[in-house]
């Protein structure tokens, strides 16, 4: 899908201004969103490591539930 | 041990200078022993007979048989033989591995060097000892050394008279003489074959060094770890790079995409999508709407609040708070597809109240001020932030997308449950909401009203995502498609500046 946009860049920016009530500037979302991607990055590993310890054949609800929260701290600022 | 034999040979080597010292060990071996080299001077003892006279423990015997035996023997040598010939009796009893690694030593010690050791002591035949005669007799120092050498020689032969000690001795089988009584049964101790291996191949360690030991250290090493991790699978990722295009044709043709996968975000938005959309959900979810009745659910079905984090020092029961929010989550969708379908609708809104402040309490509890009433025509799921705005959360197929790309990028299946993606969406609201909260933070820190792109980029340095070998060039191009690539080139006279700026010389690629 060539033409597919990666992100919709004016839900992030809402998001990220409802959640800071501060604006957004230009571009800083195109960062964000880059920030989003490794924080996603490091949940899909976490969590397919944690599928794989815990025996399981995918990566399930358990497996992200639990390394949802290590994730979330490495990625605080 | 030809005594006499070799005693032309001690005086010559003494006499050489100190610098030939080893090839002097060498030869006087019968006065530089090894430990364990006394042994042999004693005359061979009969191996069958133990100290009573009894035959030894039968070969066939069991391990623990034989361990008894030779308890109970080593105890009655123990008591009946006297002083001196205690020893003697024990030594018939030495077959256990550390007397076979004794005989060992004592083999070898006639080809191997003495090493001189700082605590030899100085009445030991060392090389102390040696140097110390050479030193003190000037001149007549050959007749003194073949006297005392011979001294030396005729102690092993014989029945070894105590020397005076002055430092503790490396040898050991010297201790056997002096204290007796608080020697333990070697033959007791170290026992049979695979307990006495593994007991003396023991790794022992300093309490300091042990794996407990250092917390601090342990979680360097763990996020150092990580970063490494991270590192490493950004390379990973850096292979299917400018990926999403190739990966998600792959989706098309392994046919694992989700109905709400082909669609892009923005047809997202019209009627048909949301109706495959329902129907995923539907399928996904299997909550019925018979099960919406039990008090499991907690359910607040018009407007979502801002979705808590979990209390990171609670650790998992805190995350079981949360599973009735992902619940919710599912039953929003629900709401938004089916919404004539729902009937008990009402009935979730009268138990919210009493369900949700156990939650709370918590919780970090949140200011959240709700939103009266949600519009029917209004399909997304709307929440509200701390600061009463209301946000949408991301589309579910760009998360799906994400994460399906990064699962298959880890090894794992492209498949992702619709539990599972319910997580997932969950763990991306909470994110977001924190990384509204942090940019904030560093845009009031700098004066400003407006998140800046260097707001971004210090909060990456701070998470460790950017370091000096890490640019964050480097991480767009892996991981941003070109036009938004582009975007971040639009922008080369402010950023990189302050990024120069605060990280220091270390990037200059960056800088041009």
């Amino acid at each position: 899908m060539p033409g597919q946009k990666l992100y919709p860049r004016a839900t992030v920016r809402k998001i990220v201004k409802a959640h800071s009530n501060c604006n957004v500037s230009k571009n800083a979302d195109v960062m964000m969103f880059l920030d989003y991607m490794l924080f996603m990055q490091t949940l899909m590993k976490e969590a397919a490591i944690e599928a794989k310890q815990g025996g399981e054949r995918g990566i399930t609800a358990r497996s992200v539930r639990k390394v949802t929260a290590d994730s979330l701290a490495r990625f605080r600022g | 041990m030809a005594s006499e034999g070799q005693q032309p040979d001690a005086t010559p080597a003494s006499r050489r200078a100190s610098s030939a010292e080893p090839l002097a060990s060498i030869n006087r071996r019968p006065i530089l022993r090894t430990p364990g080299s006394h042994a042999r001077g004693l005359p061979p003892r009969p191996q069958g007979l133990s100290a009573s006279g009894r035959k030894a423990a039968p070969p066939t015997a069991t391990p623990h048989a034989r361990a008894a035996f030779r308890a109970i023997d080593s105890r009655r040598a123990a008591i009946f033989t006297p002083h001196r010939a205690r020893r003697k009796s024990l030594r018939e009893v030495r077959d256990s591995p550390r007397d076979f690694l004794l005989s060992l030593g004592r083999v070898l010690a006639r080809t191997t060097q003495v090493i001189t050791t700082s605590s030899s002591s100085s009445s030991s035949p060392g090389d102390g000892g040696g140097k110390d005669r050479r030193e003190s007799d000037g001149a007549g120092n050959e007749t003194t050394l073949g006297g005392i050498s011979v001294v030396d020689d005729e102690d092993d032969d014989e029945e070894l008279p105590k020397r005076p000690r002055l430092s503790l001795p490396i040898d050991e089988e010297d201790d056997d003489d002096d204290s007796d009584d608080l020697q333990p049964h070697r033959s007791v101790l170290i026992d049979d074959e695979n307990f006495t291996m593994q007991s003396i191949e023991m790794p022992r360690r300093a309490i300091s060094e042990q794996p407990g030991g250092r917390l601090s250290l342990g979680s360097t090493r763990m996020s150092d770890y990580f970063n490494v991790n991270d590192m490493l699978h950004s390379e990973d990722v850096g292979i299917d790079s400018g990926f999403f295009p190739p990966t998600a044709v792959l989706d098309e043709g392994n046919l694992t995409v989700g109905p709400e996968e082909l669609p892009s975000p923005e047809r997202l938005d019209s009627e048909a999508d949301r109706r495959d959309f329902g129907r995923e959900s539907d399928l996904g979810i299997e909550v019925p709407v018979g099960d919406v009745n039990d008090s499991t659910f907690v359910i607040a079905p018009q407007v979502q609040e801002s979705p808590d984090r979990p209390l990171f020092a609670d650790g998992e029961p805190g995350l079981d708070n949360y599973a009735p929010l992902v619940d919710q989550r599912s039953d929003d969708y629900d709401d938004e597809e089916l919404l004539g379908e729902v009937p008990p609708l009402e009935e979730e809104q009268m138990e919210d109240p009493s369900l949700r402040p156990r939650d709370e309490t918590e919780i970090e509890s949140v200011a959240v001020q709700r939103a009266e009433v949600r519009d029917g025509s209004k399909k997304k799921s709307i929440k509200v932030s701390k600061y009463g705005i209301e946000y949408p959360s991301l589309p579910p197929a760009v998360v799906k997308r994400l994460a399906q790309n990064f699962a298959k990028a880890n090894g794992a299946k492209g498949q992702i449950t619709p539990d599972a993606m319910k997580a997932i969406m969950q763990a991306s609201d909470w994110f977001f909401e924190q990384l509204g909260e942090d940019l904030q933070a560093y845009a009031k820190h700098a004066g400003r009203k407006t998140i800046d792109e260097s707001d971004v980029l210090t909060l990456m340095r701070r998470q460790r995502q950017i370091n000096p070998n890490i640019t964050p060039f480097a991480l767009a191009q892996r991981h941003l498609p070109r036009e938004l690539l582009q975007e971040l080139r639009m922008t080369p006279p402010a950023v990189p500046k302050k990024r120069s700026r605060a990280k220091g010389a270390a990037d200059d690629e960056d800088v041009t």
